[in-house]
């Protein structure tokens, strides 16, 4: 993995989760953001690890999964570009639900949750946009895993 | 005395020149009719084997080929199965075409989002064909596929194919990834978060297995698609295909007569139109 902070207000501007910010508060999810990128295999977390940075892929793909007994990797999905992934950074026990694993050369804005949640909590229209975006992306992924298991039940 | 000039249950005879597998469950059968024989994509025909049965289809071929015809056929019981053993050379029976297909005329000028699911992607193709023909009128066709396993996604070299037209984009996933897979690994509607598609012109078409058709018109309503502007495809139980027998009738509709594709405004009422 490496780091590169060379990000600027037009990039976050391409990011379909960052439509709707304002120019000002733009700049200040920029003061929190980092470029990271990633090889092939690399493992960005593992599942039930302390997360500290809300993340969205920028370019590339990754897998998402969950570990079963003797480190048995199940892959339940991909994460696409522009896509929010490591949520459960913003929300105690800041704990990962999840594995995430690069499959192909990966670059990811990591946004440090700390300052995150302050800016959150200091700003109600941040905040508010903040959440109702995080909410859906957790409201995908529930209703996706209904799908799943619907699939699974009915065929 | 009454005179029949035509009987409307009696099939019209397709020479089986060719069969395609597609998945270990879908085969395509590429049939000769008798005579020239015409559709509107999202018609759907009776496919018939003597002495077998029938089964109704929606042709997966271009609407303006009229010389030739593909059905897609998968394996669900007595009738498909004796299907899936015919060769070539064998004669099969067609009926129709029934029912209202798309109103593609009313597409011009607009975005059109697919959203497709297993076999669905059979009449999707008919439709991708049609679209294809009148893609100077369109603004943009995008269409989201998912299957089971790599190995049951049908038509694999389509995808290429209509990725390389201009103002065509194809997705594909997979529920469950096999060695070698690279693309995207999730159900269905995970494919529509990543299309940029500009809702207020734009229509959405969704045809598949009845689970992925609720959860995925449940997402395009979510993503601000309006009653009206969806597309379904509902292929209910037809077995005459004139209205009369009431196998299919769904609410106030015979989906045989009235559909098989209607817009989401016209059946939202209708109870259980999930099942």
């Amino acid at each position: 993995m490496s780091e590169n902070t060379k990000l600027t207000i037009e990039d976050l501007k391409k990011i379909r989760f960052l439509e709707g910010y304002t120019e000002e508060q733009l700049k200040i999810i920029l003061q929190m953001c980092t470029m990271k990128e990633f090889k092939v295999k690399d493992i960005l977390f593992e599942q039930y690890d302390e997360l500290k940075d809300v993340a969205i892929l920028l370019e590339g793909t990754l897998s998402l999964g969950i570990s079963l007994a003797h480190e048995k990797r199940i892959h339940l999905g991909t994460i696409d570009e522009g896509q929010l992934f490591s949520w459960s950074a913003v929300f105690s026990p800041y704990i990962s639900t999840a594995w995430v694993m690069a499959i192909t050369p990966a670059k990811v804005i990591s946004i440090d949750a700390r300052k995150l949640n302050k800016e959150i909590e200091k700003d109600c229209d941040f905040g508010f946009k903040t959440m109702a975006k995080i909410a859906q992306t957790i409201s995908h992924r529930l209703s996706d895993t209904r799908f799943q298991l619907m699939n699974q039940l009915i065929l | 005395m009454m005179v029949y000039d035509k009987n409307i249950y009696k099939p019209l005879k397709a020479k089986l020149i060719e069969v395609i597998e597609e998945s270990p469950l879908i085969k395509t059968f590429v049939l000769i009719p008798e005579h020239e024989f015409s559709f509107k994509t999202g018609q759907f025909i009776e496919l018939s084997v003597d002495g077998i049965g029938e089964a109704p289809f929606t042709p997966s071929s271009s609407p303006q080929i009229t010389d030739r015809l593909e059905v897609t056929v998968m394996k669900t019981g007595y009738v498909t199965e004796y299907m899936h053993n015919l060769k070539p050379g064998a004669y099969m029976g067609i009926r129709g075409p029934y029912g209202r297909g798309y109103p593609v005329e009313s597409f011009f000028g607009k975005e059109v989002l697919i959203l497709g699911g297993g076999c669905g992607l059979a009449p999707i193709r008919s439709l991708l064909y049609a679209l294809e023909h009148i893609k100077d009128n369109l603004e943009k066709v995008i269409l989201c596929y998912g299957s089971k396993t790599p190995s049951d996604c049908i038509y694999k070299p389509l995808f290429a194919r209509l990725n390389s037209i201009e103002k065509f984009e194809a997705y594909r996933t997979v529920d469950k990834a096999e060695e070698g897979w690279n693309e995207s690994v999730g159900v269905a509607t995970k494919l529509l978060d990543k299309v940029k598609v500009n809702i207020e012109k734009s229509i959405a078409v969704v045809c598949g297995p009845p689970v992925m058709m609720k959860f995925g018109t449940l997402r395009i309503l979510e993503m601000g698609y309006k009653d009206e502007q969806i597309y379904l495809s509902m292929e209910k139980n037809m077995s005459c295909g004139l209205g009369k027998c009431g196998h299919c009738m769904m609410g106030e509709y015979f989906v045989c007569k009235d559909g098989p594709v209607f817009t989401y405004d016209e059946l939202k009422n209708t109870p259980d139109i999930w099942k």
